[in-house]
């Protein structure tokens, strides 16, 4: 075996990084073969893409704007998961949570939009998608602490029938149905933006949406909120040793419901931004911030710094691909799925060798006599290199020769 | 090369990360000999003898055997070369039988077992004076049962270099006796065999030479005959140490925590403990010797309040805990160290901060929203200055520490608490002999200011030194409380296995009860009516099991009877066919 892996005690942060950027250099890499094969210059592809189509653009702005409503749902989702991470429970239901937030808050749109103030509706939007996708959540944990369910399963399971509950509300006429546009024949879902749209502050020819600046602050809450907070101790110590915890007298099973109210109810949350930007339901509302989040979480470890910064990349290369799908008319939009599941691999491997690193084997030199009295010095001679470097299938067709003759033996 | 030796290991280094466990180790194994490896915890003796059975690969060095280089890359090839290895903690398939098991592994290709193989596996048996139910499923084994299954599989597969590791850790002294009488029937029919362990007096008595190491490096291997116990330690310490254990005497006070007729479930839901009364005084070390998994856990974790208590009381100071929360017990003054087997896994949080740790139990008491860390990394500063603790700062995760500092952060915070009881589970665990002693010293310390202390140890030789007095549990029953210095490994030992019942001795006086008992009258009934209506439902139970024998008893003569009835008409039939 000419090489074997050995545990890294530290790497320094440089190396990392150095690692990281090695990682994502080599997925972009195979993306351009793709590309090229496909006819399509992988330079100008990325380019686009990673300008977002900005460049030479008179209406870059906009494109800016667009950017950020495809980051907001998926940063405030991945912090949110990350809460339910760092306790060791598996949250997967994401979309779920989502769309129950989604709908939740449409109904107060469609409700109460005609006739409360619109500042008013959107804090009851927020409200009513909080405490549905909430309550959709933690029932899962209660199962988890009251019977020991799977929550994994569960919050799987309850993501196929918040989706098919939004397209039964999509595909079913009805006059209770208020979700739906009345003046369209077809069933096709009715917009509220008139009543419900969260404002943006102007600067210059740019709005800045509010959302992004309430997301912002959560982030920051949420920071604190993990690190410093009773709270977050708490949640730190359920998830590495639930039995440390009890032992400390912590009141286990109202930490894991509480959390996962919380992580749920902020996927509600990101769930009343997007609806209230968008101003209309859609069954493809959540973007796959639920699938997505939890890649991103982890891709960031869990921090909620590195869960922004992921989050800003992720949602360049995904609102990035949309747009140069548009101009590149070869390239699917989807290829940003595969492009990410790509870096996602190649950042693993660089995870693997910030841990790891592999070390060539050496060997002693096998005379018993010799080897008692000058060890140390035999194990730092490079031995015989023509025999160290004889290729491992050699070694082992010769090991096997040995084997046989013992066992003939 | 000579053909004296049937494993030679030649300048074998091994590292897991930064740390060394192996550096240019040497190990010769002669033909037919039993040979000791002998080394403190952490010396790196398993993973020498891992390297040996194919379970990690050396980074450097060269293994021989029968004087042939070989490269071990799997258990597969050890097991090729006839090197087989009995682990520390059995690997068997619970739910097969004892044959089964041995033969799991050896039926390539075939897709039926075959019908003989109780026949052949006896035999073996028969060969090596095993004693064993080759029927028996595992899971109704005894540790010491599972490890003789252990080590006639490894014969079954031909094995002719036999590594047993730490094989009496689990043992009593009775059945240890036995595992090296069949030691030495196996070296007589010519196997080569390598016994890990660290107790001194089982290496002089059985091996034929000694290897020793010292933190991971190669010390010197002697003949066990031309060696002795003092010379043995200083290699294996590096320095001149006293083996023994100091025994202050101390002031002993009223019963601080005394334990009435306890009954508590084990996770599968039988009795773990089953009808229990014993008490502890303060200035006392009360140890609980017993086989492994045989209530110990269970009782630690119901006095902490970790465990639901189906019948008893546990009264600490005249008042009865049971029921109260585990917070609520904590500030009574009855502080919990269990020690479990990965070390880590009770008390203290492995990826958090020796600071972050210190204030698990008190991270409630500050006011506000946010944690008091500097209260934290105080304490930490203080635990790490008073008990030596080596660590790079309060900072270092406590997962980073090794196992000694580990336990000396857990028992320094305990301690911290200033209790008046300290239930503690194998605190010296995977410790160093000098980090033990330290942490023997810190117990005494506790018990001569008039700490009560319940200790759940291991080894009976520490047990008889460190303890006041010593309780024996087996089968989540007690077998009585003896005094440690009127007592010996032998006697402990039959208690172990159930064989010696003190209990039964007077049975007009009840067993484990304080003269001077704290406990109240109102207490005392309630106690005394729970143990009736046990004692009733045990009874019903088995009246309705009689009854329900007896209706099968009947049904089954009814249809005697009814089958007979029918052979006398068929009888008769025939009889008139005729």
């Amino acid at each position: 075996m000419p090489f074997h892996v050995i545990k890294r005690d530290s790497c320094p942060l440089s190396k990392k990084i150095l690692y990281y950027v090695i990682a994502i250099v080599i997925a972009l890499l195979i993306g351009a073969a793709i590309l090229a094969a496909i006819g399509v210059n992988p330079l100008s592809y990325y380019f686009n893409m990673a300008t977002m189509g900005m460049v030479g653009n008179r209406i870059a702005y906009k494109a800016f704007e667009n950017y950020l409503k495809v980051f907001v749902p998926l940063v405030l989702t991945s912090v949110a998961l990350s809460f339910a991470f760092k306790m060791r429970f598996w949250n997967i239901g994401g979309e779920g949570q989502f769309i129950m937030g989604s709908l939740a808050a449409a109904f107060v749109a469609f409700k109460f939009g005609p006739v409360l103030p619109q500042p008013l509706t959107l804090l009851l939007m927020c409200v009513g998608a909080v405490v549905v996708a909430g309550v959709y959540g933690c029932f899962v944990a209660a199962l988890k602490v009251k019977f020991g369910t799977n929550e994994t399963l569960l919050t799987l399971m309850l993501n196929y029938i918040a989706l098919y509950i939004i397209i039964y509300f999509a595909n079913t006429a009805g006059d209770w149905n208020i979700f739906l546009n009345p003046n369209s024949a077809r069933t096709t879902f009715g917009s509220f933006a008139e009543y419900a749209s969260w404002p943006g502050i102007p600067i210059g020819r740019f709005t800045l949406n509010i959302c992004v600046i309430f997301t912002i602050i959560i982030c920051i809450i949420a920071h604190i909120y993990l690190k410093r907070t009773k709270h977050g101790y708490e949640i730190a110590v359920v998830g590495d040793s639930p039995n440390s915890a009890r032992y400390a007298g912590m009141n286990v099973g109202k930490i894991i419901v509480r959390t996962v109210f919380l992580s749920a109810a902020l996927i509600g949350l990101a769930a009343a931004f997007k609806v209230g930007t968008a101003g209309i339901l859609s069954t493809a509302i959540t973007g796959n911030v639920g699938w997505t989040g939890v890649i991103v979480a982890w891709l960031a470890k869990l921090s909620t710094g590195g869960i922004f910064i992921v989050s800003a990349l992720i949602s360049i290369l995904n609102y990035g691909s949309t747009v140069a799908a548009s101009t590149f008319g070869a390239v699917d939009a989807n290829f940003a799925n595969m492009l990410q599941g790509m870096i996602l691999f190649a950042v693993l491997v660089a995870d693997f060798f910030c841990r790891f690193r592999l070390v060539r084997t050496e060997k002693a030199v096998p005379a018993a006599a010799a080897v008692k009295a000058d060890a140390p010095e035999a194990a730092e001679i490079p031995a015989a290199p023509a025999e160290a470097e004889i290729p491992a299938d050699a070694a082992e067709a010769a090991a096997q020769a040995g084997e046989e003759v013992s066992n003939e033996q | 090369m000579s053909q004296e030796y049937a494993v030679e290991m030649h300048g074998i280094s091994k590292a897991f990360g930064n740390k060394i466990a192996n550096s240019q180790v040497e190990l010769t194994l002669k033909r037919g000999e039993i040979l000791s490896l002998l080394g403190e915890n952490g010396s790196g003796k398993t993973t020498l003898v891992n390297m040996l059975a194919g379970i990690y690969a050396p980074d450097a060095g060269t293994i021989l055997i029968d004087g042939k280089e070989v490269e071990i890359r799997s258990p597969e090839d050890a097991k090729r070369l006839g090197v087989g290895m009995v682990h520390q903690h059995s690997k068997l398939v619970e739910a097969f039988d004892a044959a089964d098991n041995i033969t799991i592994g050896t039926e390539k290709g075939a897709l039926f077992l075959k019908k003989d193989r109780y026949k052949e596996i006896q035999e073996i048996a028969d060969r090596f004076g095993f004693r064993i139910d080759l029927r028996k499923k595992v899971h109704n084994m005894s540790v010491s049962e599972k490890q003789t299954l252990e080590i006639m599989k490894v014969l079954y597969y031909g094995a002719k270099i036999i590594i047993l590791d730490e094989p009496t850790a689990v043992l009593t002294v009775q059945e240890i006796a036995k595992l090296f009488d069949v030691l030495r029937r196996m070296r007589e029919e010519g196997h080569s065999i390598i016994i890990i362990t660290h107790k001194l007096n089982e290496v002089m008595e059985i091996s034929d030479r000694v290897a020793i190491l010292r933190k991971g490096e190669y010390i010197t291997t002697v003949n066990t005959a031309e060696t002795n116990e003092q010379e043995l330690t200083e290699w294996m310490v590096g320095s001149k140490i006293d083996l023994n254990i100091a025994h202050p005497v101390s002031e002993k006070t009223e019963p601080l925590l005394e334990i009435r007729d306890l009954t508590v479930l084990s996770d599968e839901g039988n009795a773990a403990i089953d009808g229990l009364n014993f008490y502890i005084r303060g200035g006392e070390i009360l140890g609980v010797a017993g086989i492994a998994g045989c209530g110990q856990r269970e009782l630690c974790e119901a006095i902490a309040g970790l465990r639901p208590v189906q019948s008893g009381a546990i009264v600490h100071k005249g008042e009865n805990i049971v029921g109260k929360t585990p917070k609520q017990i904590l500030e009574k003054g009855i502080a919990m160290s269990f020690i479990p087997e990965d070390r880590l896994g009770m008390g203290l949080v492995p990826s958090m901060s020796i600071a972050e740790n210190m204030i698990l139990k008190t991270y409630k008491d500050t006011p506000g929203l946010f944690v008091d860390m500097k209260k934290g990394t105080q304490e930490a500063e203080e635990v790490i200055e008073k008990l030596g603790v080596v660590t790079q700062g309060t900072f270092e995760p406590v997962r980073r520490l090794s196992g000694g500092n580990v336990q000396k952060v857990l028992l320094g915070r305990e301690i911290k608490g200033e209790p008046n009881v300290i239930v503690t589970a194998y605190p010296v665990r995977g410790l160093d002999i000098n980090s033990s002693y330290q942490i023997y010293d810190i117990l005494n310390q506790q018990k001569m200011k008039g700490v009560g202390i319940l200790f759940v140890g291991e080894d009976l030789d520490i047990m008889l030194e460190l303890c006041d007095k010593i309780m024996v549990l087996c089968h989540s029953k007690v077998m009585g409380v003896v005094n440690a210095n009127h007592t010996t490994k032998e006697e402990l030992g039959l208690m172990m296995t159930g064989s010696l019942d003190l209990t039964e001795k007077d049975a007009s006086k009840p067993y484990g009860i304080a003269r001077d008992t704290q406990i109240d009258e109102a207490t005392l009934e309630a106690v005394e009516a729970a143990k009736d209506v046990r004692e009733a439902e045990a009874a019903l139970a088995e009246a309705e099991e009689q009854v329900a024998a007896a209706r099968e008893a009947a049904e089954a003569a009814r249809e005697a009877a009814k089958a007979a009835a029918e052979a006398a008409r068929s009888a008769e039939n025939a009889k008139g066919g005729e």
